[in-house]
């Protein structure tokens, strides 16, 4: 590829368009970081794409403590957390039965799994509803956990079968049987270890799912003390809408711990990204 | 145990878990949905309740002939943003990967990537937040620059208020598709490539006769993502318009959200909605299908 001549007149058209839409995906984002440093009245008074002539820290604490801000992030810690842990091991040992341990019936079962994958939020979200409410578990974590595990199962099942299939060759299985392992200790001492590569893939995949989650969390619980992230702020963009300072602060505090999350694993979310749009 | 008896135990035990959650709080629901849309249930006892009533499809011709239009407003809305996905964000997501993948440029090609797809890590509902402080506010950066132009600009969000809101859909997803598309570009064998350069063929060439065919399952993957994507567009516009001004930005599941619950619970209408969501979600999927089969045959 390197004998290729591009003229230098197509390379810079190239290079112009490239960082033209560089600079559109991040500049709206740059921008509300940088208008969070401002205070309502400045923000209202200057020109909304000048930077702060004096940098304004005061919306933070506000926001984080007056606001309550640090409970949903640590509601959005939990919520994750705990999803992306049961999803990977769950989804696991259901693949590696559904890889291994065939039965006639895997194939109705790993059949509806790929269907939940293309199914929308919307049409189980008022039957979700009804039913955490009929079970006496609207408003509590546990409600919010059991739907978020369910959602992320589909897609889990989906890359641990395809994976267990094609990567964990039978003679292992069949010589770890021999040496008189049961399928249970055959799973967790070399089946699990050997699909770590797809537990990453599908923990960031899930992770970030549930972190952005906001409907269900939105129907699931009320009031303020079990929400995460989206839904708090989904809640009180409203109120703060008048004052622009905290509402940009408030948005830039649920972007920035995403955009870390992003900056460390950005190739392995790419990668999880292709992997799971690989089913259509 | 016997090895069979220790094969079926272990099976249960390993596939039960998973299944028993996902029938319980996806395939369940699922079925359950269709059901509630032909009933006239609207609140109280859900299990068990003698008081509910078959009613046919009441609902769906409620939502047909309702005199708000509310259905027909929210489909057309719903079918612009299937277009600008399906137009907008998979040529787009196309040309990018196939400049990455080609490494057209020399220097930044991993950086423009990680750039480029970064408002997709990051919640709907926060962009369209940001979005609404950043185009469709009184204070936003939009008024400013009309306001450059024209100072006495009053703010009004104007005649298409769609515009603003496809214009960010198109912002937010082009990148995702670029990555997928560029997954599968660094999988085209390079030698093919490199053999048919030998020949003499020009980078044109090579888009038009390997590359591009070559993808077309790959386009149709994208096609099928973007409309079941599109059709269930919920978060952004929640949090950049709510739908209004005056409905005009809904889209079919906010009206299936605010029939179910906002003002008196419709429940029996909203499930109608979303059963109609997936109906015309399996509709557009199997088009998309014909339409990429019918292609490739043009191309073999």
């Amino acid at each position: 590829m390197d004998r290729r001549s591009i003229s230098p007149v197509t390379k810079t058209i190239v290079y112009v368009i490239m960082i033209t839409f560089t600079v559109l995906a991040i500049y709206p984002i740059f921008w509300l970081i940088i208008q969070s440093f401002k205070s309502n009245q400045v923000y209202l008074r200057t020109s909304k794409l000048s930077m702060p002539a004096e940098w304004f820290f005061g919306n933070y604490p506000f926001i984080w403590n007056q606001v309550g801000f640090s409970s949903f992030f640590t509601n959005s810690m939990i919520y994750s957390i705990t999803t992306v842990i049961v999803v990977v091991v769950l989804a696991n040992m259901a693949g590696f039965a559904f890889a291994k341990l065939q039965y006639k019936i895997t194939k109705v079962l790993h059949g509806l799994f790929i269907i939940g994958i293309l199914l929308t939020i919307q049409s189980i979200l008022i039957p979700l509803f009804l039913m955490v409410n009929a079970v006496g578990l609207h408003n509590t974590r546990i409600g919010v956990l059991i739907p978020y595990i369910g959602l992320g199962l589909p897609m889990g099942v989906y890359l641990f079968t395809d994976f267990i299939k094609k990567g964990i060759p039978n003679e292992l299985i069949e010589s770890a049987k021999i040496d008189g392992a049961s399928f249970i200790r055959i799973f967790a001492r070399i089946v699990f270890p050997m699909c770590a590569p797809v537990s990453v893939t599908l923990a960031i995949i899930t992770f970030t799912a549930t972190w952005n989650e906001f409907i269900l969390m939105n129907l699931l619980t009320a009031g303020d003390r079990y929400k995460s992230i989206p839904a708090a702020v989904g809640r009180f963009a409203g109120a703060l809408g008048s004052d622009y300072g905290k509402l940009f602060t408030s948005l830039s505090l649920s972007i920035i711990p995403l955009l870390i999350f992003y900056l460390i694993f950005r190739n392995q979310i790419t990668k999880g990204v292709a992997a799971g749009a690989v089913k259509g | 145990m016997t090895d069979k008896g220790e094969k079926l135990f272990s099976y249960i035990v390993l596939a039960m878990p998973a299944v028993l959650i996902y029938f319980a709080v996806v395939a369940f629901p699922t079925v359950f949905s269709v059901l509630l849309s032909f009933t006239d249930y609207n609140g109280g006892k859900i299990f068990g309740n003698p008081d509910i009533q078959f009613v046919g499809l009441k609902s769906y011709i409620w939502m047909f002939t309702e005199p708000t239009g509310n259905f027909y407003t929210s489909l057309k809305n719903n079918m612009l943003i299937v277009g600008v996905s399906v137009f907008g964000q998979i040529p787009l997501g196309f040309i990018l990967a196939y400049v990455l993948s080609r490494k057209l440029i020399t220097r930044g090609n991993k950086v423009f990537q990680t750039m480029i797809y970064l408002p997709n890590i990051i919640s709907p509902i926060i962009i369209g937040v940001l979005f609404r402080a950043f185009i469709i506010s009184p204070h936003s950066v939009y008024m400013e620059i009309v306001r450059l132009f024209n100072p006495n600009a009053e703010f009004a969000i104007g005649t298409r208020p769609m515009v603003p809101v496809l214009f960010v859909i198109l912002w937010m997803f082009t990148g995702f598709y670029m990555i997928i598309f560029l997954a599968h570009m660094q999988r085209i064998d390079p030698c093919i490539i490199e053999a048919a350069r030998i020949d003499g063929a020009k980078e044109s060439k090579i888009l038009r006769h390997i590359i591009l065919p070559s993808m077309t399952g790959e386009i149709v993957t994208c096609a099928i993502l973007a409309i079941s994507g599109s059709l269930r567009t919920f978060d952004l516009i929640y949090g950049m318009t709510s739908g209004g001004p005056a409905g005009q930005t809904k889209v079919l599941s906010l009206f299936m959200y605010e029939s179910a619950f906002q003002g008196a619970a419709n429940y029996p209408l909203a499930n109608a909605i979303s059963t109609v969501m997936v109906l015309i979600s399996i509709a557009l999927i199997l088009i998309t299908r014909q339409v990429g089969k019918s292609f490739n045959r043009g191309e073999a």
